[in-house]
């Protein structure tokens, strides 16, 4: 059939679209929302924040989450800060520079108009949070603290110690329990959602399974939000939860949902690297280390000697050698980008010699111990605790880790995908980073969506469309749960071999060394092979004990997996199609004599929106074109 | 892959239980080659794989951040919560805490309020609950003024982060003789308090939460301070404190 | 909400827990001075309690001093009950951090127990006790030195009644400092010096009451 991508961006001057645009929205009149239900699946910082202003609007909220409480989304990971364009420090921020610096650093691959209204309710984001009792930062004064983030030259992130994530959560979940406590959320704790259900082409409810008892649930609703995170848990090794994973998002796009730009990922510069086989996550050090830590290697190969040993003019500070003017602070994907070079010209350091140091003695010795300890300690505590050595003492050792998707489900200016009724939201869209996310938008951009966009854009969709009544015995439920409860089955009667780690094990690690820092055709077309091949060897020979009814853990993640490997394929699918370097995305052979990611705006200033084709077709790229109309076109540079 | 990496055998004694309704018993397991630079979880991971490759159930336990912040990771670890070492969740918790040849006896948070549901998994949603009685500031989305007209004192604003970096794991219940949640109820109500627009519903905040608490069947504080001693996040016993006075200013005022 | 009041609050019952505890901290203090007049000899001993007895006040303190002692044993009683219920199944093993537990706080129950008794027996066995009598400058009274010196020429009951001073000392020391905790009263400059006190006083009475029963013993 194929989809019509229709972005919906309101005319007019950019500054003037989201208020034009939210006059223009429908209102619903607040008697008839208590006849509208919304499902909300997720709670991190997007769905939690969605929830809440749903149901304190009036409508009649159902929450799922994966976990035993709302509280514990992977948002509450997030460590350094969320930014906003307030200027408190009057170093020349503004909504207009917010905008432009995120298009630039998502390197010109998102939509215009959708990130100037997350710069243009940035502040609204704040007063929000510090309003729900946000713990922020503050100066002696007793106003908020601000501090720099790489890929900007001015102060705007605000933060809450390391855990701006877990304070900005804790916000959204308690204005969420306090609607809980009201009677217009229902809270689903310990749900999987398995499938979402189209009636009449619009989505009209969700197949859940409650993990506790195994049950499959139906559930109803007049329109559908998925707010279920990002799939970077595909590389395996990440940064990103245990139980984070893309099922949700998969479910959507194999029932006509568009999965945008699945190519474009996030590898986070400092991580905590791998030390062995057994190792089932990294853990992400806060960006905000780059302020005062600097980067370096050995300037001579394969130099074993203890850090402390190499002297000053033995040390290549290659981000300020070739970044002057942003030195440590370069985006992310430059950073990671560079770590890597280092390492494959065997220039790392620690026993794999997969790391850079990330040298914090200068700024000891400069703002002394107690400023260093004031500013990272708990980041420095963390560090000390899983390597055994002390950031004060000597450098840490970081390498890159996957962090994030940009990618995800392609949504239009009213943040609804490709089918009527189904709303993303936060990293489970694509909507707006490009190809590359500042530090400290995640999220903003996760708060935007639920507190300042979705409580606009879902009433003007309910005055737009009429929806019939739906209760959970219409033949699309009962078709919805025979196949999920047949996929089960069929998980649980093949009693092969390899457990179901083991097979992720492998995904990851196909997927990490093509589809990973730096990619190139033959390389992901063998990526595409092997994931095929993968795929088969597991609905042939993975092991899962027990049975359907229970907790299951295995099952579980059975269940993650097996869409994980078809999700790879797509990722390796549409790296391969883009052959061009942009943001997370370097394609070996679209690069700078100097290896920085060579853009191609005359083939792909676009966003790829991928369509599900049946298990047996390949899908179908199409195109939503991207117009720069207020930030001119640049090669990126940050030297 | 620190300097000091080393391999230990170890002895593990396991809660097993099928449902919240079985009776529920401990195993013994041996564990061979796990390196001192894994995470506890990690050495549970290794077990488990070994597990169901035999075709047996693993060990249900929940996690998942594994970076100490989620509050997923609860238990026992030879008697004490999260284990041994002070300010530690049990995924921070690594293998190098322990030595060769060691005895390791693991079992779930036990509380009334919180039941078992399986091996090493209890639900704690009761916690949930007491939130949901007050831990709140009833702000309306879009009803915020400017974030700087309401100065709020850098001691304020670092004790109520202080307070607010609670992460809901329930160790303080685990450990606490009583099995009282007053560390954690304690920690929001504070938090709250130390801000001007959380002083409206102070009152009414104390009294609800303090009254949830007790209906969910939690203990009473005797102000042991095992609560503290335990917490991965190293909520201050200031907080109780905080919340006793809380209280008793909402009982003078009648709410 | 009519069937929420105080002391249905687990805080409320602490609270009463507390300051009656506090008042009768009071009351173990006052008691303690009234017996350091052992010291001072028979005459001034007997003339103290007589005092006590002749004023007619002496009801109204006796009906707060059992007010307090009814209202912190119920209170208490209740709570502890609670706490049992709400571990359930207890652990296998559990181990005290040793940053927190004391052995005096661990033994609040069972220290509040023994004294519990002791006190019943207490009162059987002086308040309650044979009436002997004395003359001290003229006025007839009774002669409770005399009644003190021959209950304490027993070992037994001097080595009972040191066990009990022991408990009323922990009972005390964590009490004390415990009370002002479930007030509010926490500081982290003060509390540090107020937990000193609290333990000091524990140990100052154990040592005082059993210091008395020990000297009554040689006094045979």
């Amino acid at each position: 059939m194929g989809f019509k991508l229709d972005s919906k961006i309101p005319e007019g001057p950019i500054q003037e679209k989201w208020e034009k645009h939210k006059f223009k929205c429908k209102l619903v009149n607040p008697a008839n929302k208590r006849k509208f239900n919304v499902i909300v699946v997720g709670t991190g910082l997007a769905g939690g924040s969605a929830a809440a202003s749903l149901a304190e609007l009036g409508y009649n909220v159902k929450s799922f989450c994966i976990h035993d409480s709302p509280r514990r989304a992977h948002s509450i990971a997030a460590q350094g800060g969320i930014n906003a364009a307030k200027n408190y420090p009057n170093d020349g921020d503004s909504v207009w520079r917010l905008f432009y610096d995120t298009v630039k650093g998502g390197d010109y691959r998102a939509r215009e108009a959708n990130v100037y209204r997350l710069a243009q309710v940035s502040n609204n984001i704040i007063d929000q949070c510090v309003a729900q009792g946000v713990p922020f930062a503050r100066d002696y004064g007793g106003y908020l603290a601000n501090r720099s983030f790489g890929g900007a030259q001015v102060s705007r992130t605000f933060y809450a110690k390391g855990q701006t994530g877990q304070q900005l959560l804790l916000g959204a979940y308690s204005s969420m329990m306090r609607q809980v406590n009201k009677g217009k959320i229902q809270l689903y704790t310990r749900r999987e959602m398995l499938d979402l259900v189209l009636v009449n082409g619009k989505a009209r409810g969700i197949i859940v399974r409650d993990v506790i008892t195994g049950d499959i649930e139906r559930h109803t609703a007049d329109a559908v939000i998925l707010a279920t995170g990002g799939y970077g848990n595909v590389y395996y090794l990440s940064t990103n939860a245990m139980l984070s994973n893309a099922t949700a998002a998969w479910k959507a796009y194999k029932k006509g949902a568009g999965f945008a730009n699945p190519c474009f990922t996030q590898i986070h510069p400092t991580c905590i690297p791998v030390h062995g086989d057994h190792q089932s996550k990294l853990t992400l050090m806060s960006e905000s280390l780059r302020n005062d830590g600097r980067v370096w290697v050995p300037k001579d190969k394969g130099d074993k000697r203890h850090p402390n040993d190499i002297p000053e003019e033995e040390r290549d500070y290659y981000l300020e050698r070739i970044y002057p003017s942003f030195g440590n602070l370069v985006p992310r994907d430059v950073a990671s980008r560079q770590a890597k070079f280092r390492t494959d010209e065997d220039r790392g350091v620690g026993k794999t010699g997969l790391a850079v140091y990330l040298d914090f003695s200068e700024a000891i010795k400069r703002d002394g111990k107690e400023a260093i300890e004031a500013r990272y300690g708990n980041l420095f505590e963390m560090y000390e605790r899983i390597t055994d050595e002390s950031p004060y003492k000597q450098p840490m050792r970081i390498y890159p880790a996957v962090h994030y998707t940009m990618g995800g489900l392609w949504v239009d200016y009213n943040l609804m995908s490709t089918i009527p009724g189904l709303h993303v939201l936060g990293e489970a869209n694509f909507s707006d980073h490009g190809a590359n996310r500042l530090g400290a938008s995640a999220l903003m951009q996760g708060l935007a969506d639920g507190y300042f966009v979705i409580p606009y854009t879902l009433g003007d969709y309910f005055n737009n469309h009429d929806l019939e009544p739906v209760d959970t015995n219409h033949e699309e439920f009962d078709k919805a749960e025979k196949e999920v409860k047949e996929r089960i089955d069929k998980l649980l009667s093949i009693q092969g071999t390899r457990t179901v780690d083991d097979f992720h094990r492998s995904l990851g690690k196909i997927m990490w060394d093509n589809v990973g820092m730096s990619r190139n055709e033959a390389r992901l077309k063998e990526a595409i092979t092997e994931i095929q091949k993968l795929r088969a060897e597991f609905w042939k020979d993975v092991k899962i004990p027990g049975k359907a009814e229970g907790i299951n853990d295995e099952l579980e993640k059975a269940v993650k997996v097996a869409d994980f490997l078809e999700l790879g394929e797509l990722m390796a699918r549409d790296a391969l199609e883009r052959v061009e370097s942009c943001g997370g995305h370097f394609r070996e052979e679209s690069q700078t004599p100097e290896n920085e990611a060579l853009r191609d705006d005359e083939n792909f200033a676009h966003s790829a929106v991928w369509e599900f084709k049946g298990e047996k077709e390949a899908p179908v790229r199409h195109r939503e074109e991207l117009k720069f109309e207020n930030v001119p076109l640049t090669q990126r540079s940050y030297k | 892959m620190s300097a000091k990496e080393e391999m230990l055998t170890l002895n593990l004694k396991i809660w097993r239980q099928e449902d919240r309704n079985d009776k529920g018993r401990f195993v013994d397991y041996k564990m061979e080659g796990v390196s001192t630079d894994s995470s506890f979880l990690e050495m549970i991971d290794m077990l488990n794989d070994e597990l169901v490759k035999e075709g047996k159930d693993p060990v249900s336990f929940d996690h998942d951040c594994r970076e100490g912040i989620c509050g997923s990771c609860a238990m026992m670890v030879n008697g004490q919560a999260h284990g041994p070492n002070a300010l530690t969740t049990t995924c921070q918790l690594h293998m190098r805490s322990f030595t060769d040849g060691d005895t390791i006896v693991i079992e779930p948070w036990r509380s009334r309020a919180f039941p078992v549901l399986k091996d090493l998994k209890t639900d704690r949603s009761a916690f949930d609950k007491i939130i949901a009685a007050g831990g709140y500031i009833s702000v309306n989305t879009g009803n915020a003024q400017d974030a700087n007209n309401l100065p709020v004192s850098k001691e304020n604003a670092d004790l109520a982060m202080d307070a607010a970096s609670c992460i809901g794991c329930g160790a303080c219940v685990a450990a606490c003789p009583n099995a009282s949640a007053m560390l954690f109820t304690s920690a929001k109500i504070s938090q709250l308090a130390q801000f001007p627009q959380g002083q409206v519903e102070a009152a009414e905040r104390a009294s609800n939460m303090v009254r949830e608490m007790d209906e969910l069947g939690f203990g009473n504080c005797t102000n042991h301070a095992e609560c503290e001693a335990a917490c991965p996040k190293g909520i201050d016993l200031r907080n109780i404190a905080h919340m006793n006075r809380e209280f008793l200013k909402a009982k003078v005022k009648g709410k | 909400m009519p069937s929420h009041n105080y002391f249905t609050y687990s805080i409320g019952k602490k609270q009463i827990t507390a300051v009656t505890g506090l008042g009768l901290v009071g009351f173990t203090a006052t008691h303690l001075a009234g017996n350091l007049l052992i010291l001072v000899g028979a005459d001034a001993f007997n003339a103290y309690g007589h005092a006590l007895v002749s004023n007619p006040l002496i009801y109204l303190a006796e009906a707060i001093l059992l007010g307090m002692f009814v209202l912190h044993i119920a209170m208490a009683a209740t709570l502890t009950a609670q706490n049992i219920a709400a571990r359930g199944r207890r652990y296998y093993i559990k181990n005290r951090s040793g940053r927190g537990e004391t052995i005096a706080s661990m033994t609040m129950p069972y220290t509040g127990t023994i004294l519990l008794v002791f006190i019943i027996l207490h009162l059987i066995n002086f308040k309650y006790g044979a009436h002997y009598e004395t003359t001290v400058d003229g006025v007839v009274m009774r002669d409770l030195f005399r009644l003190v010196v021959e209950y304490f020429a027993n070992p037994l009951y001097v080595a009972w009644y040191v066990f009990s001073m022991i408990a009323l000392g922990l009972h005390t020391g964590h009490g004390l400092q415990s009370s002002l905790q479930t007030w509010g009263l926490n500081h982290p400059k003060y509390t540090p010096k107020v937990k000193m006190v609290s333990v000091a006083y524990g140990v100052l009475v154990a040592l005082g009451y059993s210091g008395l029963a020990i000297y009554c013993y040689f006094l045979n």
